[in-house]
């Protein structure tokens, strides 16, 4: 499984992993559920959710220095301000904007990506889909995608918002990560696990019938 | 031992029939960092206090602070396999360690892990480190002695089975030697023995090994070491994990001797995972809860109600003091704690009196309860008389004249302690020191000289165990001092001092001619 944290310049937060820093994870929480509440007020989840994926996603990895530019503090918030409001004005809707605003005047622009992956875990959370990563040893197409998907949220009873790795160290099988929880059905762990019990059968054995196994 | 391959083969034929891949369901999270012993961990959403975790590579961690984003992991073991990013799963399980007669005769780390090369544990049985005290209707008052073999303790600060007694004194004042002592003199008695060695240096640790071994003690004792090199979370669960391979044998209906060497070092381990966890530190940096950290270890010795089994664990906690500084933190802490203390000093070690113990401030708060009705007899009043005799003590070295009742007691006590004094390693049978102690309390060696007195007591249990064989057996059944063994004891005194007199190998001395 990939544990390498994302390039920051690449701007995009893996849900599941450990977050660069536990305390901005915590402060990201916090403004996506001021965001989700306030787009829900204004009846524009929807559009709020995929305007900061956007964002996040392609603009800020297509100017590089522009993150660096909003985490820096030698830049007023105001500066700050003013630009966001030259760069989105008109573009995007308002709550958005303000968004961004709230976010530039409280110089939290800085860990936007943060934000945004929040908000996507946030919306998940109220529509009762949890977090899972699903690994299997070789890439799988769409419609077996489809119905793994399918499968596995059957088995747990639960509906997920998945993400497809692909890890050949598995050898086979699939493992299967939903929140804290992880469903290993691997070749891989399968051949850990009965190395293990080889060798404590053997040593069971050694210990307690040392004349069946061996002769002085 | 040769191997039959063919039967191993069989073995694994038969695991690989038997084996069925089921679906591996764990719980995970993510090293966020790790150093000095400890990790956090983000993620392990479930984890339960005190819960045992798997880092890769097999390395264990115990959950230690549950915070509202990460886990707090102290790691037991190799912390430096493990790094940042690491999948740690948790395991549902305590943290436990192997118990029954496997683990005797073994050396062992705090996780049940052989040190001593000679092969795997072969126990089924597990005892979780961390137990729940026996409560207080599973208990019994303290009724049977515990001999330490020892004169100055059993005849003065008595320590019966299931009671917790401090030993308490500076750095090199004998405390290791009485711990070590009490387990030789546990030869015949049937009592399992447990040396618990934390943060101590592995040379002093390797000597006590070598002398019980030598004295044929490692036959029923187990030592547990957390040596000073050691991570620190190893030294803290290691008087926990010797205490769950003792409580077995209490919770069997046998009986168990604990000596933890030293918990002043056990506390320092706790004081720096704490620190490093970042809890609030208290009075000299410890936290704030190092005080139940000794009690529920202590409370965990017990003499169990015969309903239970009649068991009983015995311990023996050692405390090391700085300067004899006893009103710091921990020794406080763990005096409040047990049922006595004995305290060793340094200027009574240097004095040529050893054991070094203060009689005046060591005291045994049940042990009295324990003693054999012999030894009671024997010994009532030794105490205080000897407390006494050091304030008298001082008080003549002012060098006045002194009246006759006055020196005469001056001498008396002069030969007590010399009689008290006792050689490392050579524990006195409880018959012999009752014939010994009745000797010098009832005036007996008044007329020897100083330095005689170690030899005369010698030759006199040499004389009763050869001539007097007879008082001896009715003292070792009786186990008490009455009319007719005080008659015959009286005798063999009077028979000793003829034929002392008589080979000419020690002469009466004046009084107070010392």
């Amino acid at each position: 499984m990939q544990t390498d944290h994302p390039d920051p310049a690449s701007a995009i937060v893996e849900p599941l992993l450990a977050p660069r820093d536990v305390s901005v994870a915590l402060i990201a929480r916090v403004y996506a559920q001021a965001i989700v509440e306030a787009a829900d007020k204004a009846n524009c989840r929807d559009e709020v959710v995929s305007e900061l994926k956007q964002l996040a996603d392609e603009v800020l990895p297509r100017v590089p220095g522009l993150l660096a530019l909003l985490e820096s503090p030698r830049l007023g918030t105001s500066d700050k301000a003013a630009v966001v409001d030259r760069a989105v004005n008109g573009r995007v809707s308002e709550t958005t904007r303000n968004t961004l605003q709230v976010l530039a005047n409280h110089q939290r622009l800085g860990i936007l990506p943060e934000i945004v992956a929040a908000v996507s875990c946030e919306v998940d959370r109220l529509a009762g889909r949890q977090q899972a990563i699903i690994t299997t040893a070789q890439s799988l197409d769409d419609t077996q995608r489809q119905g793994l998907l399918a499968e596995v949220e059957r088995c747990l009873g639960t509906a997920l918002a998945a993400r497809f790795t692909v890890n050949p160290d598995l050898l086979g099988g699939l493992v299967v990560r939903v929140e804290d929880t992880v469903y290993d059905q691997s070749v891989a762990t399968g051949l850990v696990r009965l190395a293990e019990r080889f060798k404590q059968r053997s040593i069971h054995e050694i210990q307690h019938r040392r004349d069946r196994l061996g002769s002085a | 031992m040769k191997f039959n391959t063919d039967e191993i083969a069989s073995v694994l034929r038969e695991e690989i029939d038997r084996y069925q891949s089921g679906i591996d369901v764990r719980e995970v999270g993510q090293v966020l960092e790790v150093g000095d012993g400890i990790a956090r961990v983000w993620g392990l959403s479930g984890v339960m206090a005190g819960e045992m975790v798997e880092f890769p590579g097999g390395v264990t961690g115990l959950a230690f602070n549950l915070e509202e984003n990460s886990v707090g992991v102290i790691i037991l073991g190799d912390y430096l396999k493990v790094n940042e990013g690491d999948e740690v799963r948790s395991t549902g399980q305590l943290l436990s360690v192997p118990v029954g007669d496997a683990v005797i005769g073994r050396v062992l780390d705090p996780l049940g892990n052989p040190l001593d090369g000679k092969g795997p544990i072969a126990s089924d049985l597990r005892r979780p480190v961390e137990t729940l005290a026996p409560g207080v209707a599973d208990r019994q008052p303290v009724r049977e002695p515990l001999q330490t073999g020892i004169k100055a303790i059993d005849a003065m600060t008595p320590i019966g089975r299931g009671q917790r007694e401090l030993i308490i004194g500076d750095r090199k004042t004998g405390k290791t030697a009485i711990g070590i002592d009490a387990i030789l003199n546990q030869k015949h008695s049937g009592v399992k023995c447990f040396y618990v060695a934390v943060g101590q240096k592995d040379s002093s640790v390797a000597v006590a090994v070598d002398v019980l071994r030598r004295y044929g003690a490692m036959n029923y004792t187990t030592v547990i070491v957390a040596g000073a090199s050691t991570a620190a979370p190893l030294q803290y669960i290691a008087p926990y994990s010797g205490t769950a391979m003792a409580e077995h044998f209490m919770y069997n209906g046998q009986h168990a001797l604990i000596v933890y060497d030293d918990l002043s070092k056990q506390a320092t381990a706790y004081r720096q995972l704490s620190l490093l966890m970042r809890r609030p530190p208290g009075r000299e940096a410890y936290p704030g809860d190092v005080f139940y950290a000794h009690s529920r270890l202590l409370e965990r010795s017990a003499k169990l109600s015969d309903e239970h089994g009649g068991g009983s664990l015995t311990s023996l906690p050692i405390i090391e003091t700085l300067e004899g500084e006893v009103s710091a933190y921990i020794p406080t802490n763990v005096i409040s704690i047990t049922d006595g203390q004995i305290y060793l000093q340094p200027d009574l070690f240097f004095a040529g009196q050893r054991p070094a113990m203060n009689v005046g401030i060591s005291v045994s708060r049940v042990g009295g309860a324990a003693q054999t009705k012999a030894m009671k007899k024997v010994s009532g009043g030794l105490r205080l008389d000897l407390a006494a005799f050091r304030e008298l003590e001082a008080f003549a070295q002012l060098g006045t004249d002194l009246d006759a009742a006055t020196q005469s007691r001056l001498d008396r006590g002069y030969r007590m302690v010399e009689l008290l004094k006792q050689g490392q390693y050579q524990p006195l049978d409880v018959v012999d020191q009752v014939l010994s102690i009745y000797a010098g309390t009832r005036g007996h060696l008044d007329e020897v000289k100083r330095e005689e007195v170690a030899d005369w007591e010698k030759g006199f249990l040499t004389f009763v165990r050869e001539q007097a064989a007879e008082l001896r057996t009715r003292l070792e059944e009786t186990k008490a001092l009455d009319d007719e063994t005080e008659r015959l004891l009286e005798a063999a005194i009077a028979e000793y001092k003829r034929q002392r007199v008589g080979t000419g190998s020690g002469s009466p001395a004046l009084a107070g001619a010392n």
